[in-house]
Protein backbone atom coordinates (compact mmCIF):
# COMPACT_ATOMS: atom_id res chain seq x y z
CA UNK A 1 0.00 0.00 0.00
CA UNK A 2 1.23 3.50 -0.96
CA UNK A 3 1.14 6.40 1.27
CA UNK A 4 -0.34 9.57 0.79
CA UNK A 5 2.62 11.53 0.64
CA UNK A 6 3.68 8.52 -1.97
CA UNK A 7 0.93 8.86 -3.69
CA UNK A 8 1.18 12.89 -3.67
CA UNK A 9 4.32 12.97 -4.78
CA UNK A 10 3.59 10.92 -8.02
CA UNK A 11 0.52 12.79 -9.03
CA UNK A 12 2.26 16.14 -8.43
CA UNK A 13 5.43 14.97 -10.51
CA UNK A 14 2.99 12.99 -13.28
CA UNK A 15 1.54 16.66 -13.57
CA UNK A 16 4.90 18.51 -14.33
CA UNK A 17 6.22 15.76 -17.03
CA UNK A 18 3.17 16.35 -18.97
CA UNK A 19 4.02 20.30 -18.97
CA UNK A 20 1.22 21.41 -16.25
CA UNK A 21 2.07 24.43 -14.75
CA UNK A 22 -0.92 26.41 -13.71
CA UNK A 23 -2.93 24.11 -11.47
CA UNK A 24 -6.35 25.82 -10.13
CA UNK A 25 -7.90 24.19 -7.07
CA UNK A 26 -10.85 23.95 -4.93
CA UNK A 27 -10.19 21.87 -1.57
CA UNK A 28 -12.01 18.06 -0.57
CA UNK A 29 -10.82 16.58 2.44
CA UNK A 30 -9.15 14.18 0.39
CA UNK A 31 -6.96 15.75 -2.00
CA UNK A 32 -5.91 18.95 0.92
CA UNK A 33 -2.62 17.12 0.96
CA UNK A 34 -2.16 17.06 -2.52
CA UNK A 35 -3.40 21.18 -3.25
CA UNK A 36 -0.73 22.18 -0.21
CA UNK A 37 1.98 19.67 -2.21
CA UNK A 38 1.19 22.17 -5.50
CA UNK A 39 1.17 25.42 -3.48
CA UNK A 40 4.28 24.62 -2.41
CA UNK A 41 6.58 23.09 -5.82
CA UNK A 42 8.12 26.27 -7.50
CA UNK A 43 7.24 23.97 -10.76
CA UNK A 44 3.79 25.23 -10.78
CA UNK A 45 1.43 28.09 -10.20
CA UNK A 46 -1.24 27.36 -8.35
CA UNK A 47 -4.25 29.80 -7.81
CA UNK A 48 -7.33 28.55 -5.42
CA UNK A 49 -10.05 29.81 -6.89
CA UNK A 50 -13.77 31.12 -5.61
CA UNK A 51 -15.68 28.60 -7.03
CA UNK A 52 -14.99 25.39 -9.23
CA UNK A 53 -16.27 27.31 -12.23
CA UNK A 54 -13.71 29.57 -11.92
CA UNK A 55 -11.34 27.46 -12.30
CA UNK A 56 -12.44 26.19 -15.96
CA UNK A 57 -12.00 29.95 -16.99
CA UNK A 58 -8.48 30.24 -15.17
CA UNK A 59 -7.54 27.45 -17.17
CA UNK A 60 -9.14 27.48 -19.82
CA UNK A 61 -7.82 31.05 -20.75
CA UNK A 62 -4.04 29.35 -19.62
CA UNK A 63 -4.67 27.57 -23.18
CA UNK A 64 -4.14 30.83 -24.70
CA UNK A 65 -1.13 31.04 -23.77
CA UNK A 66 0.12 28.16 -24.00
CA UNK A 67 0.27 27.54 -20.98
CA UNK A 68 -0.73 23.80 -19.27
CA UNK A 69 -3.10 23.94 -17.03
CA UNK A 70 -4.90 21.15 -14.56
CA UNK A 71 -7.86 21.97 -12.60
CA UNK A 72 -8.40 19.78 -9.31
CA UNK A 73 -11.80 19.77 -7.44
CA UNK A 74 -13.73 17.45 -5.74
CA UNK A 75 -16.63 15.68 -7.19
CA UNK A 76 -19.37 17.98 -5.75
CA UNK A 77 -17.28 20.67 -7.29
CA UNK A 78 -17.25 19.08 -10.73
CA UNK A 79 -21.15 18.58 -10.46
CA UNK A 80 -21.40 22.27 -10.65
CA UNK A 81 -19.10 22.93 -13.87
CA UNK A 82 -21.15 21.71 -16.55
CA UNK A 83 -22.37 24.81 -17.56
CA UNK A 84 -18.59 26.56 -17.68
CA UNK A 85 -17.53 23.18 -19.32
CA UNK A 86 -20.24 22.49 -22.04
CA UNK A 87 -20.55 26.47 -22.95
CA UNK A 88 -16.12 27.75 -22.75
CA UNK A 89 -14.49 24.09 -23.38
CA UNK A 90 -17.01 22.49 -26.13
CA UNK A 91 -18.05 25.50 -27.86
CA UNK A 92 -14.37 26.83 -28.17
CA UNK A 93 -12.53 23.36 -27.91
CA UNK A 94 -10.70 24.09 -25.62
CA UNK A 95 -8.65 21.16 -23.94
CA UNK A 96 -8.52 20.95 -20.04
CA UNK A 97 -7.42 18.51 -17.79
CA UNK A 98 -9.70 18.04 -14.61
CA UNK A 99 -8.44 16.33 -11.48
CA UNK A 100 -11.69 15.15 -9.60
CA UNK A 101 -12.38 13.32 -6.61
CA UNK A 102 -14.66 10.35 -6.57
CA UNK A 103 -16.84 10.64 -3.92
CA UNK A 104 -19.81 9.01 -2.88
CA UNK A 105 -17.90 5.71 -4.40
CA UNK A 106 -16.93 2.41 -2.38
CA UNK A 107 -15.01 2.99 1.01
CA UNK A 108 -16.77 7.12 1.21
CA UNK A 109 -18.15 7.34 4.82
CA UNK A 110 -19.46 10.89 4.44
CA UNK A 111 -23.43 9.82 4.13
CA UNK A 112 -23.51 13.63 2.31
CA UNK A 113 -21.44 12.36 -0.53
CA UNK A 114 -23.77 10.06 -1.25
CA UNK A 115 -25.40 11.74 -4.68
CA UNK A 116 -22.16 12.03 -6.33
CA UNK A 117 -21.98 8.55 -6.14
CA UNK A 118 -25.24 8.07 -7.32
CA UNK A 119 -25.13 10.34 -10.18
CA UNK A 120 -21.03 12.02 -10.90
CA UNK A 121 -20.82 9.16 -13.44
CA UNK A 122 -24.06 9.36 -14.90
CA UNK A 123 -24.09 12.99 -15.20
CA UNK A 124 -20.04 12.31 -17.27
CA UNK A 125 -21.85 10.10 -19.78
CA UNK A 126 -24.26 12.46 -19.94
CA UNK A 127 -22.05 15.16 -21.05
CA UNK A 128 -19.80 12.85 -22.72
CA UNK A 129 -17.04 13.39 -20.85
CA UNK A 130 -14.25 11.22 -20.93
CA UNK A 131 -12.91 9.66 -17.54
CA UNK A 132 -10.47 7.50 -16.57
CA UNK A 133 -10.08 6.14 -12.74
CA UNK A 134 -7.01 6.09 -10.99
CA UNK A 135 -8.06 3.28 -8.20
CA UNK A 136 -4.75 1.91 -7.41
CA UNK A 137 -1.33 3.91 -7.47
CA UNK A 138 0.08 2.18 -10.29
CA UNK A 139 -2.47 4.16 -12.73
CA UNK A 140 -1.20 8.03 -11.99
CA UNK A 141 1.12 7.45 -14.75
CA UNK A 142 -2.66 7.71 -16.81
CA UNK A 143 -2.32 11.85 -16.07
CA UNK A 144 -0.06 12.07 -19.36
CA UNK A 145 -1.82 10.43 -21.29
CA UNK A 146 -5.08 12.36 -19.81
CA UNK A 147 -3.55 15.56 -21.10
CA UNK A 148 -2.83 14.57 -23.85
CA UNK A 149 -5.85 13.33 -24.88
CA UNK A 150 -7.60 16.29 -24.11
CA UNK A 151 -5.49 18.10 -26.29
CA UNK A 152 -5.81 15.78 -29.17
CA UNK A 153 -9.19 15.63 -28.79
CA UNK A 154 -9.91 19.62 -27.81
CA UNK A 155 -11.86 18.87 -24.61
CA UNK A 156 -11.81 18.21 -21.40
CA UNK A 157 -10.26 14.48 -19.86
CA UNK A 158 -11.67 13.69 -16.31
CA UNK A 159 -8.98 11.22 -14.13
CA UNK A 160 -11.14 10.20 -11.06
CA UNK A 161 -9.28 9.69 -8.14
CA UNK A 162 -10.51 6.54 -5.71
CA UNK A 163 -10.61 7.24 -1.75
CA UNK A 164 -8.32 4.14 -1.53
CA UNK A 165 -5.61 5.85 -3.58
CA UNK A 166 -5.75 9.30 -2.25
CA UNK A 167 -5.79 8.27 1.69
CA UNK A 168 -3.61 5.58 1.29
CA UNK A 169 -6.45 2.70 1.96
CA UNK A 170 -5.59 0.47 -0.46
CA UNK B 1 -22.71 57.62 -21.28
CA UNK B 2 -23.98 55.45 -24.56
CA UNK B 3 -22.19 52.14 -24.68
CA UNK B 4 -21.19 52.62 -28.39
CA UNK B 5 -20.13 56.14 -27.31
CA UNK B 6 -17.84 54.40 -24.80
CA UNK B 7 -16.92 51.52 -26.84
CA UNK B 8 -15.68 53.52 -29.38
CA UNK B 9 -13.58 56.04 -27.25
CA UNK B 10 -11.74 52.72 -25.75
CA UNK B 11 -11.21 50.89 -29.44
CA UNK B 12 -10.19 54.13 -30.70
CA UNK B 13 -7.08 53.55 -28.40
CA UNK B 14 -6.62 49.91 -28.78
CA UNK B 15 -3.46 49.05 -29.70
CA UNK B 16 -1.23 45.56 -28.79
CA UNK B 17 -3.93 44.41 -26.09
CA UNK B 18 -5.82 41.11 -26.01
CA UNK B 19 -9.72 41.72 -25.58
CA UNK B 20 -12.00 39.63 -23.60
CA UNK B 21 -15.67 39.88 -23.95
CA UNK B 22 -18.55 38.47 -21.74
CA UNK B 23 -22.02 37.46 -23.44
CA UNK B 24 -24.06 40.27 -24.47
CA UNK B 25 -24.05 43.18 -25.10
CA UNK B 26 -20.20 43.70 -24.19
CA UNK B 27 -19.44 41.09 -26.80
CA UNK B 28 -22.06 42.00 -29.49
CA UNK B 29 -21.52 46.04 -28.90
CA UNK B 30 -17.37 45.17 -29.10
CA UNK B 31 -18.14 43.66 -32.73
CA UNK B 32 -20.11 46.44 -33.96
CA UNK B 33 -17.64 48.58 -33.20
CA UNK B 34 -14.20 46.76 -34.50
CA UNK B 35 -15.54 43.85 -36.69
CA UNK B 36 -12.25 42.42 -35.20
CA UNK B 37 -11.97 38.76 -35.17
CA UNK B 38 -8.56 37.92 -34.16
CA UNK B 39 -7.37 40.39 -31.35
CA UNK B 40 -10.61 40.02 -29.05
CA UNK B 41 -12.57 36.95 -27.77
CA UNK B 42 -15.98 37.14 -27.67
CA UNK B 43 -16.98 34.78 -24.61
CA UNK B 44 -20.71 34.54 -25.73
CA UNK B 45 -21.32 30.96 -24.96
CA UNK B 46 -20.25 31.66 -20.78
CA UNK B 47 -21.58 34.21 -18.53
CA UNK B 48 -18.92 35.10 -15.43
CA UNK B 49 -16.04 33.92 -16.69
CA UNK B 50 -14.56 36.55 -18.87
CA UNK B 51 -12.21 37.70 -15.96
CA UNK B 52 -10.71 34.25 -14.78
CA UNK B 53 -10.58 33.51 -18.51
CA UNK B 54 -8.35 37.04 -19.35
CA UNK B 55 -6.41 36.25 -15.74
CA UNK B 56 -5.54 32.67 -17.62
CA UNK B 57 -4.57 34.38 -20.76
CA UNK B 58 -2.50 37.12 -18.74
CA UNK B 59 -0.66 34.92 -16.42
CA UNK B 60 1.40 33.20 -19.25
CA UNK B 61 1.68 36.31 -21.24
CA UNK B 62 3.26 38.67 -19.17
CA UNK B 63 4.51 41.20 -21.14
CA UNK B 64 0.65 41.30 -23.11
CA UNK B 65 -1.84 43.46 -21.61
CA UNK B 66 -4.89 42.08 -21.26
CA UNK B 67 -8.19 44.19 -21.29
CA UNK B 68 -11.75 41.81 -20.00
CA UNK B 69 -14.78 43.25 -20.13
CA UNK B 70 -17.50 41.81 -18.17
CA UNK B 71 -21.00 42.93 -18.03
CA UNK B 72 -22.78 43.31 -14.50
CA UNK B 73 -25.25 40.56 -14.89
CA UNK B 74 -22.39 38.18 -15.24
CA UNK B 75 -20.71 39.71 -12.34
CA UNK B 76 -23.43 39.34 -10.52
CA UNK B 77 -23.69 35.15 -10.71
CA UNK B 78 -19.82 35.40 -9.60
CA UNK B 79 -18.44 38.19 -7.86
CA UNK B 80 -16.13 36.39 -5.91
CA UNK B 81 -14.33 36.47 -9.25
CA UNK B 82 -12.67 39.63 -7.81
CA UNK B 83 -11.30 37.90 -4.81
CA UNK B 84 -8.98 35.40 -7.19
CA UNK B 85 -8.28 38.48 -9.48
CA UNK B 86 -6.66 40.50 -6.32
CA UNK B 87 -4.87 37.25 -5.12
CA UNK B 88 -3.02 36.81 -8.72
CA UNK B 89 -2.57 40.71 -8.88
CA UNK B 90 -1.56 40.60 -12.73
CA UNK B 91 0.07 43.39 -13.51
CA UNK B 92 -1.14 43.36 -16.93
CA UNK B 93 -4.77 42.78 -16.16
CA UNK B 94 -7.17 45.40 -16.65
CA UNK B 95 -10.52 44.83 -16.09
CA UNK B 96 -13.49 46.34 -17.23
CA UNK B 97 -17.43 45.96 -15.65
CA UNK B 98 -19.82 47.64 -18.24
CA UNK B 99 -22.73 48.38 -16.26
CA UNK B 100 -25.69 48.76 -17.88
CA UNK B 101 -27.63 47.94 -14.24
CA UNK B 102 -29.93 45.24 -16.33
CA UNK B 103 -29.26 41.71 -18.11
CA UNK B 104 -28.86 43.51 -21.41
CA UNK B 105 -28.77 40.81 -24.02
CA UNK B 106 -32.49 39.15 -22.64
CA UNK B 107 -34.44 42.18 -23.33
CA UNK B 108 -32.86 44.32 -20.03
CA UNK B 109 -34.90 41.92 -17.92
CA UNK B 110 -34.18 43.18 -14.13
CA UNK B 111 -30.77 42.68 -12.23
CA UNK B 112 -31.09 41.45 -8.57
CA UNK B 113 -30.52 45.29 -6.32
CA UNK B 114 -29.35 46.77 -9.58
CA UNK B 115 -30.01 50.16 -8.68
CA UNK B 116 -28.16 49.94 -5.16
CA UNK B 117 -25.12 48.05 -6.15
CA UNK B 118 -22.20 49.62 -5.40
CA UNK B 119 -19.09 47.42 -8.02
CA UNK B 120 -16.57 49.71 -7.00
CA UNK B 121 -16.57 49.26 -3.44
CA UNK B 122 -17.05 45.87 -3.70
CA UNK B 123 -14.18 45.33 -5.77
CA UNK B 124 -12.21 47.95 -2.94
CA UNK B 125 -13.36 45.63 -0.16
CA UNK B 126 -11.78 43.08 -1.37
CA UNK B 127 -8.57 44.83 -1.40
CA UNK B 128 -8.14 45.85 -5.31
CA UNK B 129 -6.02 48.79 -4.95
CA UNK B 130 -6.53 50.44 -8.17
CA UNK B 131 -10.43 50.91 -8.48
CA UNK B 132 -12.12 53.55 -11.14
CA UNK B 133 -15.80 54.24 -11.28
CA UNK B 134 -16.35 56.30 -14.87
CA UNK B 135 -20.02 57.38 -15.63
CA UNK B 136 -19.96 59.87 -18.33
CA UNK B 137 -17.47 60.45 -21.58
CA UNK B 138 -16.02 63.32 -20.56
CA UNK B 139 -14.99 61.24 -17.27
CA UNK B 140 -13.57 58.43 -19.65
CA UNK B 141 -11.06 60.64 -21.42
CA UNK B 142 -10.01 61.98 -18.96
CA UNK B 143 -8.91 58.69 -16.26
CA UNK B 144 -8.90 56.34 -19.51
CA UNK B 145 -4.83 56.66 -19.63
CA UNK B 146 -4.12 56.44 -16.26
CA UNK B 147 -6.46 53.02 -15.80
CA UNK B 148 -4.62 51.25 -18.83
CA UNK B 149 -1.41 53.55 -18.78
CA UNK B 150 0.49 52.24 -15.70
CA UNK B 151 1.40 48.89 -14.64
CA UNK B 152 -1.13 46.96 -12.19
CA UNK B 153 -4.40 45.00 -11.96
CA UNK B 154 -7.15 47.62 -12.41
CA UNK B 155 -10.94 47.52 -12.11
CA UNK B 156 -12.99 49.94 -13.99
CA UNK B 157 -16.25 50.36 -13.58
CA UNK B 158 -17.93 51.98 -16.76
CA UNK B 159 -21.53 53.33 -16.17
CA UNK B 160 -23.64 52.86 -19.18
CA UNK B 161 -27.02 53.27 -19.92
CA UNK B 162 -29.12 49.78 -21.65
CA UNK B 163 -28.42 49.61 -25.27
CA UNK B 164 -32.07 49.28 -25.58
CA UNK B 165 -31.87 46.72 -29.13
CA UNK B 166 -30.40 43.58 -29.52
CA UNK B 167 -27.34 43.70 -31.70
CA UNK B 168 -25.89 41.66 -34.14
CA UNK B 169 -23.83 38.74 -32.53
CA UNK B 170 -20.21 38.16 -33.45
CA UNK B 171 -20.65 35.71 -36.37
CA UNK B 172 -17.83 33.40 -35.80
CA UNK B 173 -18.22 29.45 -34.52
CA UNK B 174 -16.30 28.90 -31.54
CA UNK B 175 -13.54 26.80 -33.27
CA UNK B 176 -13.40 29.81 -35.70
CA UNK B 177 -12.66 32.16 -32.89
CA UNK B 178 -10.25 29.79 -31.55
CA UNK B 179 -8.14 29.62 -33.88
CA UNK B 180 -8.25 33.33 -35.29
CA UNK B 181 -7.35 34.27 -31.83
CA UNK B 182 -5.03 31.86 -31.06
CA UNK B 183 -2.97 32.21 -34.09
CA UNK B 184 -2.93 35.94 -33.67
CA UNK B 185 -1.10 34.87 -30.09
CA UNK B 186 1.18 32.37 -31.63
CA UNK B 187 2.27 35.43 -34.18
CA UNK B 188 2.51 38.30 -31.51
CA UNK B 189 4.19 36.50 -28.40
CA UNK B 190 5.75 33.46 -29.97
CA UNK B 191 3.88 31.24 -27.46
CA UNK B 192 2.94 27.84 -28.66
CA UNK B 193 -0.63 27.06 -28.75
CA UNK B 194 -1.17 24.70 -30.50
CA UNK B 195 1.13 21.87 -30.06
CA UNK B 196 1.44 19.74 -33.37
CA UNK B 197 3.86 17.42 -31.62
CA UNK B 198 1.22 15.98 -30.38
CA UNK B 199 0.46 14.60 -33.79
Amino acid sequence: MASVSNVTARIVEEAAKCGVKLVASLPDTWISELIEAFDKDRRFTHVPVNREESAIGLCSGAFFSGTGALALMGASGFMTCVYALTKINYTYQIPLLLLVTLRGGLGDRAKYHVSNGLYLKPLMDSISMPCTIVDSPEKVSVISTAYAHSRVISRPVVVGFTRGVLRGEQ
Amino acid sequence: MKLRECFEYIAGRWKSELVILSAGNCSEMWWEVTRDSERAFYLEASMSLASMFGAGIALGVPRTPVWVFSGDGAFCMNPGMLMVERQMNLPNLKHFLVSNRCYGSTYEARLPNASANDYASMARAMGIERVYRIDSLDALQRDFASAVAQPGHVFTVLEVEPVGKKLEEPPMDGPEMKYRFGRYIERMTGVRIFDGSLF
